[in-house]
């Protein structure tokens, strides 16, 4: 009877700590496995944005992809106030959109390189706000890797007439002259005037209808020199008080239209504020000092490495430089003359 | 009737359901933390999962800081016995011979070195194996040296630890360092054929446990941890011996460990008598040069209540004191200047004003006359009138012999010898000073003793009156039988100062030499005031 009795407590020992080690390792093997995959696949990609946008805060957005870009689309009721500049509840809704859409970008296993959300008001469809950011760089700032300046600094914003808005407007002008056939206007007009944008300038929503393409790094950084040119005007107070910003435009050329050459153009035109000649030549040699430490600054932050050279052009007196990428590799900004490294030309 | 199986399911729920509520509150974090991570966007949950081996990293780097730092500022050596415990017996090196006196220790120690030799001869006859050896006696007699010599003798590993080292603040270490040395000493018992564990000092872990909710618990689980791993050797084979060392009184420890079986067998070490401490001289004369017309026998009778290690020290201050009056041998001089610098302090010179040096040398002198003349037990060592430490001067006295009990005359003699300087201050400059105030003290104290404790009063009062002392006793004594008692005191010291004011009256002339002698030479040796006495057709007829 002992004997029976040690068996069974025995068996009853073996059952209990089995039972437990099962239960240990199954719970751990069924919620670990359950928590791997991406929590928004690429397949739910555009339902997620949206999903999210009307679960979290009522919003209706559109979503487009093209190629590795993602396109938003946030329609609002009161983008801009009397004196045009942005309210402050469609800031903290285009903040909203850009929270979802960095959450979902950041969690898929499609692959976005660029994401850019568009916010128009429903009233002035023609005033859009562009919005566009390297997913890579929300990436590293999550990460602590850049600092939330640098950060501001790498997205591009843009508000602007939509260019497709002015292309139309120009050309109803033009058809209504020529009293051509309303039917035959809208297909001439998607024929030859609302195609596809060819740089992040076109890119916008309008009548329906997403312009946008797919962008890549090159042409994004080429924009980026630019936008941080325009801050530079209003953040730094030495080149504000000598020169006036008229405008600045980055791109980035290619291939063999362009003689095989890979190089960045940045254009600026600022005027000296004052009129006398000397001030008007050192004015335009910090112009060009800055507009290279920030080609270089940008170039480098990203480890860019596709390109010949970078061409500086001041559209204002006319003069040129070009920087070879092993003059801008060896450029130093805080220990490097601009004349080591800039050969000045006229165009 | 339940069935049986559900009987055992609800047993071992009750046996084990600790362990069982701990693996399922693990169970529970680890589905909550799963649970957690799951919730988190595939982004911030590769973020986190990135960051885990940093973490652990950085978690385990804290964790060893922690514990060094711990370590270091509160234990340095936690949770293990000390690696320095253990030494070889050739390393130890002290030799049966080298063992002076102690001849009944060594004795019984002699034994326990046979036990430990001839192990199995002592089970074939069936006797007994002698475990636990506890030495008791005052600091100073050859206890932890005469366990090294059974040590050397035995030709065993000694492992040697003093019970301090198990005291900790956290309760469970001294516990788990004894397992330690016990595990330890087996193992080398395993490997060397026995092994001897000494405990100094063991009153430090093995006074009288106390059942406080307090404290103590850390002492307690010590002592009980020893007391099993006692136990333990008593069950098992290996040959390890339990030697422990302690100044403290026998009835400070706790019963357990003196009960049959643990520590088998007590040896008291006592203060050499006469014998043993002039073979403790000569022994430790042999190691040094000295003059050979040195008398150790006077030195042996002079060294009184001197243990071993005093001899040790006296005769090694000897020796420093010879080479810092390049001399090439030790002399007797010497010896007596080690006495007196370990008995009385080193001298500081004072600048004194001529009438204070004369009260000191007057007041030092009817100490002296008194002394040699009154004490039937006391002889003067010396008298000085140079400071030390506290005093300005001192009458330093020898006992002749060893007395473990002192009769009423001894005290009486104390007590005017104590009385002397008073009286003496009083005949000679009509007044007295306030460096009567320490032997007034001591005198009183004496006195109080006999009436109260001892018996000694003149009206006869029987008994220890001082447990009217204690607290709830004081009120159960009549206020006149306290009179009468105190009265009874103050009539001894009154007594004592009369026969003490004749005598020095009678020796007036001895007293005003002394006094001169002291006042020219500073100090006098028991020979320079033996030789001014006997001058005086004195000569000292005492026991």
């Amino acid at each position: 009877m002992k004997l029976e009795v040690r068996d069974q407590r025995s068996e009853i020992r073996r059952k209990i700590l089995s039972s437990l080690l099962c239960l240990l390792i199954s719970v751990f093997c069924l919620l670990s496995t359950a928590g791997c995959g991406p929590t928004y696949p690429k397949e739910k990609f555009k339902e997620s944005i949206i999903r999210l946008c009307k679960k979290e805060y009522s919003l209706d957005v559109k979503v487009k992809t093209v190629g590795k870009t993602v396109a938003i689309y946030l329609p609002l009721t009161n983008l801009l106030d009397f004196t045009f500049a942005l309210t402050t509840d469609a800031g903290e809704k285009i903040n909203q959109v850009i929270l979802n859409v960095t959450r979902v970008v950041l969690s898929t296993d499609a692959e976005y390189d660029f994401y850019c959300v568009m916010a128009h008001d429903v009233r002035i469809p023609e005033i859009q706000i562009v919005i566009i950011k390297s997913v890579e760089d929300v990436r590293r700032f999550l990460l602590g890797d850049i600092s939330r300046g640098e950060y501001g600094k790498r997205m591009l914003i843009d508000m602007r007439i939509a260019p497709q808005a002015q292309k139309e407007r120009a050309i109803k002008d033009v058809f209504d002259r020529m009293s051509i056939d309303k039917k035959w206007q809208e297909g001439v007009m998607q024929d030859f005037f609302m195609s596809d944008p060819a740089t992040l300038g076109d890119i916008g929503y309008w009548a329906g209808k997403f312009y946008i393409k797919d962008i890549n790094l090159p042409e994004f950084l080429a924009e980026e020199i630019a936008s941080r040119i325009r801050l530079s005007f209003r953040d730094n107070k030495e080149l504000n008080d000598s020169l006036i910003l008229k405008s600045a435009k980055g791109i980035y050329a290619a291939g063999v239209q362009n003689g095989g050459s890979r190089y960045f153009k940045i254009e600026i035109s600022a005027e000296p504020r004052t009129i006398e000649a000397s001030t008007s030549k050192e004015a335009s040699d910090k112009l060009f000092g800055y507009a290279l430490k920030t080609s270089y600054d940008v170039i480098h932050g990203y480890n860019f490495k596709d390109f010949d050279y970078v061409e500086i052009r001041s559209l204002t007196d006319g003069r040129a430089s070009k920087v070879l990428k092993e003059d801008l590799d060896n450029y130093k900004p805080k220990n490097t003359k601009i004349e080591d490294v800039m050969v000045f030309d006229s165009f | 009737m339940l069935p049986q199986k559900f009987m055992i399911w609800k047993m071992y729920f009750k046996l084990y359901r600790v362990r069982i509520l701990i693996a399922l509150s693990v169970l529970l974090l680890i589905a909550a933390s799963i649970w957690g991570m799951m919730s988190l966007e595939s982004f911030y949950r590769n973020q986190t999962l990135a960051m885990m081996p940093l973490q652990l990293i950085m978690v385990a780097l804290n964790a060893l800081i922690f514990v060094y730092m711990y370590m270091n500022l509160f234990s340095t050596r936690w949770g293990s016995a000390s690696k320095n415990t253990r030494m070889k017996s050739d390393l130890v090196n002290v030799k049966w011979s080298d063992v002076i006196g102690l001849d009944a220790a060594k004795i019984e120690a002699w034994e326990v070195v046979q036990l430990i030799k001839d192990r199995a001869k002592v089970k074939q006859i069936g006797g007994k194996i002698v475990k636990g050896l506890l030495m008791l006696g005052p600091p100073g007699c050859g206890k932890t040296y005469l366990a090294k010599a059974i040590a050397t003798e035995a030709g065993i590993p000694f492992l040697s630890m003093a019970s301090s080292e198990f005291v900790e603040m956290f309760v469970g270490v001294g516990a788990s360092r004894v397992r330690q040395l016990f595990k330890k000493a087996r193992e080398l018992a395993a490997g060397y054929g026995g092994c001897i564990v000494f405990l100094d000092e063991l009153d430090a872990i093995g006074r009288n446990r106390t059942f406080s909710q307090f404290g103590g618990q850390e002492t307690n689980s010590t002592q009980n941890q020893l007391l099993v791993q006692i136990d333990g050797l008593q069950e098992k084979e290996e040959n390890v011996i339990i030697i422990a060392a302690t100044n403290a009184p026998e009835d400070t420890l706790d019963p357990a460990l003196l009960r049959p079986g643990r520590f088998d067998r007590k040896i008291y070490i006592d203060k050499p008598n006469l014998e043993e401490r002039e073979r403790i001289f000569a022994f430790y004369f042999s190691k040094v040069k000295y003059d050979k017309s040195l008398d150790i026998k006077r030195l042996s009778r002079k060294a009184v209540y001197k243990t071993p290690a005093d001899i040790e020290n006296i005769v090694k201050e000897s020796a420093l004191i010879a080479a810092r009056d390049d001399k090439e041998v030790v002399e007797f001089k010497h010896v007596s200047e080690a006495i007196e610098r370990i008995d009385m302090g080193l001298k500081h010179r004072r600048s004194l004003v001529p009438k204070e040096k004369e009260l000191i040398a007057w007041h030092e002198a009817g100490h002296v006359v008194v002394l040699y003349l009154l004490h039937p037990t006391k002889d003067v060592f010396k008298a000085s009138i140079i400071g030390r430490r506290d005093a300005l001067g001192v009458t330093h006295e020898n006992p002749r012999e060893e007395w473990f009990t002192h009769s009423k005359e001894v005290l009486l003699a104390d007590i005017k010898t104590l009385l002397a300087g008073y009286v003496t201050e009083r005949m000679r400059f009509g007044t007295t000073s306030d460096g009567v105030s320490s032997d007034f003290k001591h005198a009183m104290v004496i006195a109080h003793s006999m009436v109260w404790s001892l018996g000694m009063s003149v009206a006869g009062l029987v008994g220890d009156y001082s447990l009217y002392g204690s607290p709830g006793h004081a009120s159960e004594l009549a206020e006149s039988v306290k009179e009468q008692l105190n009265m009874e005191t103050q009539g001894i010291l009154q007594k004592c100062l009369k026969d003490v004011d004749d005598l020095l009256k009678k020796e007036w002339k001895i007293t005003e030499h002394i006094a001169n002698e002291l006042l020219a030479k500073e100090e006098l040796e028991y020979d320079e005031i033996d030789a001014i006495f006997k001058d005086y057709g004195k000569i000292q007829t005492k026991s």
